[in-house]
């Protein structure tokens, strides 16, 4: 069977945008930290003796199999990614394996010539070992788990952050965090993972039985029940119910639906917190316009102004009372509240999907949008929103990909974004769920 | 390689639905492999995913059994052909029967319930992966013409083709959901000058560029996407008749000059290989030399004069050409060589040709490269070692040599949003919108 392949991704933590100029000895203080930071992780990551440890001894094993003890000229070639500052060490780990097993390195009059090629495929790194005799050639190999760590490290002020959550070769449209573990969205089917020390482990996943062929960019939102264990979610065509038995173990319930979605939480803790502001107290919801991608404009309960269709909303807490953020299928950014829909400036950058995010910093509330731009990459931004002008209060944060999908944490105290990238050699998995949070300078 | 590559800046605003993409093509759409109608309008049981592996498609899920030698595929339920009639396992077995006839890789195939099986006398490790493939693409048997208008499942139906343009219309039932584009209009059998004019003055969204144009597109500033290194050039070689000898073959492979095919012919833009599969998949690739060696050349011609030997090359006139160059190697090495134009039923001693790498796994990789040459090997090794014993086996005939590695490009208009390409460097224009379409409400 076609076995969807997850992994999970080391945190890849990259931080940008200054808003902000810093003061000398601030910068010198964050360089200081960052020094300790980068030491600490190559501490770690340099953890296990010697990652070469093992391939030598075996290609060292191989080699001795072929040649039998004798003399060999050792010739070592890097065709790989390995830092050639770390090729000596390979050399002398791998003079060390073949002394041990009867092979003594000698100069290049030898008539043995043991030709080694540090090599790499898509998948994984390739030693391939040439063992000359005369005019025979013969072969041996070994493969070598690719060392992967990636990390990029930069400086901020007022600060977007992200770190790598999880990641797929299917496409995932929505996913939630519980207590149970991880709920993932994709098209089709509800996937449950649990933590486990490698990492998220797949445990179960279920078919969600749309009988409607999908949009061709499909969507869904997923909240947590107000427990923390289990889950609503709005899928297409569909809406569906979930609740743990075990970790292993869930018991969903889906059907066609074309009831609203929640725009926000059915019953959030938060709404009591802004029991001042009543459009969150009230959930609202919106219909969905299940043959394309977007909402029909259709909110209930009814603002009292007449939304278009939109591709995303939010509810914005504002020290005037609420409001209703939508983001309208032509590209406009309206903020409905009050009866009434006003235009909101400064939006143009803006991509389809924002979220708020509580960050505690300034305003306290800002809105995350994605880029519109041509670029290589989307970005996100935050935004505040005094007097509906959209005022950047981040710089923008480099997502290394699409973004399809952007949604608030229950608490909002970050945001997730479902990131595709770009098909790079030897990156399998091209859909990857990102947490976005901000820190206050 | 083989990476499957996209425009940048994909997403911005989500898709808008709606509007006309016009593609121009050299050749015939319906083309297998890689014609770009038959992958809009026709789906198979499996299709490639980004990793090379197969993924699910009309088939839901699979089993093999018996070593590899029964495979059960279970139908997607629910999956109708653009006329409104159901897919069924009986259905899905005309088909297949249809495309392959007898040169199918399987001994049989029935239906079972809503599964179809697979049963063959050799094991058939890579089934899925090949069931990916242009070849076992399903129609609805007995609909439509099954060359130029056939039946399907995929994201666009026929709907004309007149004047040399072939209209595709929006599939709205499609399981796989109704594409963005309303619908595709493919002018074919037009020249890649008339194709880039027509580019520049905006009278086309997405046009060819061939691997020796790539560098010539990138001077005019044409915005380009391309798949790199996805399809092999290799000459295969009879082992019959003029070259049963196999000296005479090895002394053919030593006497090609790769590098001046690469830099002359394909003006750069192809990687030069003497193995099989790229080196960026196996690691390995190194181990196959690819320098011309005359003089090891001569040797192994033995001062034997061979009869005059025929080049065929398949494909347009960069195909030629360098049909034109290799006969050049070969007489510096002492043969003579004819070269003529080729087809599918007309082969010459030597036929150069071009082979689409199916995917980015080596074993699947390798067979459907096999199978594309007309060397039915199943690959049943999977480790880097039993990979190399399997191409070095196969390379040592001589009855194949590798030459290089060629990309696949398209240019496309300002209009054109989220275009991919797939493994095979095959557009994936279900998933293509126009940014230049207004909003549209649901039917």
């Amino acid at each position: 069977m076609d076995q969807a392949r997850k992994r999970y991704n080391p945190p890849k933590r990259e931080i940008e945008g200054n808003m902000k100029p810093r003061s000398g000895l601030r910068r010198v203080l964050t360089i200081a930290v960052l020094i300790l930071f980068a030491a600490g992780l190559r501490g770690s990551v340099a953890a296990p003796s010697d990652p070469w440890e093992q391939p030598a001894a075996a290609l060292a094993d191989q080699i001795a199999a072929i040649l039998g003890p004798s003399q060999a000229h050792l010739v070592i070639r890097n065709n790989s990614q390995i830092p050639i500052d770390e090729i000596p060490a390979i050399r002398r780990l791998l003079e060390q394996d073949l002394k041990a097993r009867g092979i003594q390195a000698s100069g290049a009059e030898s008539a043995n010539v043991i030709r080694v090629t540090l090599g790499e495929n898509l998948r994984e790194r390739l030693w391939v070992a040439e063992i000359v005799e005369g005019n025979e050639t013969r072969i041996a190999m070994v493969r070598v788990e690719p060392a992967a760590l990636q990390l990029q490290v930069s400086i901020s002020g007022i600060t977007l952050r992200k770190e790598a959550v999880f990641s797929a070769l299917q496409p995932i449209i929505a996913a939630l965090e519980t207590a149970d573990g991880l709920v993932v969205i994709e098209p089709e089917e509800i996937v449950f993972f649990a933590h486990s020390p490698d990492g998220w482990k797949e445990q179960t996943r279920v078919s969600i039985g749309q009988r409607r062929p999908l949009p061709r960019d499909p969507r869904a939102v997923v909240y947590p029940v107000p427990d923390g264990h289990g889950f609503e979610a709005w899928v297409t065509g569909m809406s569906c119910k979930g609740l743990p038995q075990s970790s292993a173990d869930w018991t969903v319930h889906c059907s066609e639906s074309d009831d609203p979605w929640f725009l926000t939480p059915p019953q959030s803790t938060r709404n009591a917190a802004a029991a001042d502001m009543s459009i969150r107290v009230t959930p609202l919801r919106a219909f969905y316009d299940s043959a394309r991608d977007y909402f029909t404009g259709v909110v209930t309960p009814n603002l009292g102004a007449d939304p278009p269709p939109f591709y995303t909303a939010v509810v914005l807490p504002r020290s005037d009372g609420g409001g209703l953020l939508l983001n309208g299928i032509d590209g406009r950014v309206m903020f409905a509240a009050g009866g009434a829909l006003k235009p909101v400036s400064g939006a143009r950058d803006w991509g389809s999907d924002f979220a708020l995010l509580s960050s505690g910093c300034g305003s306290a509330t800002q809105i995350v949008a994605s880029s519109s731009g041509e670029a290589n990459a989307d970005s996100l931004r935050a935004y505040d929103l005094p007097a509906l002008e959209a005022i950047p209060a981040s710089a923008p944060l480099t997502m290394d990909g699409t973004v399809t999908a952007l949604w608030s944490a229950p608490d909002d105290k970050s945001i997730f974004a479902v990131v595709r990238k770009p098909a790079v050699a030897g990156q399998n998995d091209p859909y990857e769920v990102d947490r976005v949070t901000a820190i206050c300078n | 390689m083989v990476a499957a590559l996209a425009l940048p800046g994909a997403a911005r605003t989500r898709p808008r639905y709606g509007g006309t993409l016009r593609v121009e093509v050299e050749g015939d759409p319906w083309q297998r492999p890689g014609g770009l109608a038959r992958g809009l309008v026709l789906d198979g049981l499996t299709a490639m995913s980004l990793d090379g592996t197969a993924r699910p498609a009309l088939a839901v899920e699979w089993k093999s059994e018996n070593d590899n030698h029964r495979w059960q595929f279970r139908l997607r339920p629910g999956v109708r052909f653009q006329d409104g009639s159901p897919l069924n396992s009986s259905g899905v077995v005309a088909s297949l029967t249809d495309e392959c006839g007898g040169e199918c890789p399987w001994t049989a195939v029935h239906a079972a319930g809503s599964s179809v099986v697979f049963t063959s006398d050799s094991s058939l490790p890579n089934l899925p992966e090949l069931l990916a493939g242009d070849d076992y693409r399903i129609a609805l048997a007995g609909a439509g013409n099954p060359v130029t208008a056939p039946v399907g499942t995929g994201p666009f139906q026929f709907t004309a083709f007149s004047n040399g343009i072939l209209t595709l219309a929006a599939n709205d039932n499609c399981w796989q959901g109704r594409p963005f584009l309303d619908a595709i209009e493919i002018r074919t059998n037009r020249s890649i000058q008339y194709q880039w004019l027509d580019l520049n003055v905006g009278r086309a969204d997405l046009v060819e560029v061939p691997a020796e144009q790539l560098r010539q597109a990138h001077d005019q500033r044409l915005t380009v996407v391309a798949a790199p290194s996805v399809s092999l050039l290799a000459l295969t070689v009879a082992d019959t008749g003029a070259l049963a000898n196999p000296n005479l073959r090895a002394a053919i492979a030593l006497a090609v000059d790769r590098g001046a095919l690469s830099n002359v012919v394909f003006q750069k833009q192809g990687e030069i290989t003497a193995s099989l599969l790229p080196a960026e998949v196996t690691g390995y690739g190194f181990l196959f030399p690819a320098e011309r060696d005359l003089n090891k050349a001569h040797e192994l011609r033995g001062g034997v004069s061979p009869p005059s030997i025929t080049l065929a090359a398949e494909g347009g006139p960069a195909m030629q050409l360098a049909a034109q160059r290799i006969a050049l190697n070969l007489h510096d090495a002492g043969f003579n060589v004819q070269v003529a134009a080729s087809s599918a039923s007309q082969r010459g001693d030597l036929t150069l040709r071009r082979l689409a790498l199916a995917s980015n796994q080596p074993q699947p990789a390798l067979e459907s490269i096999l199978r594309a040459a007309g060397l039915s090997i199943p690959v049943s090794e999977s480790t880097p070692e039993g990979l190399y014993k399997t191409e070095r086996e196969i390379l040592d005939t001589h009855t194949i040599i590798p030459l290089l590695y060629l990309p696949r490009a398209y240019a496309v208009s300002g209009r054109v949003r989220d275009l991919r390409l797939s493994l095979d460097g095959t557009p994936q224009l279900a998933n293509v919108s126009l940014s230049d379409v207004q909003p549209e409400a649901a039917p």
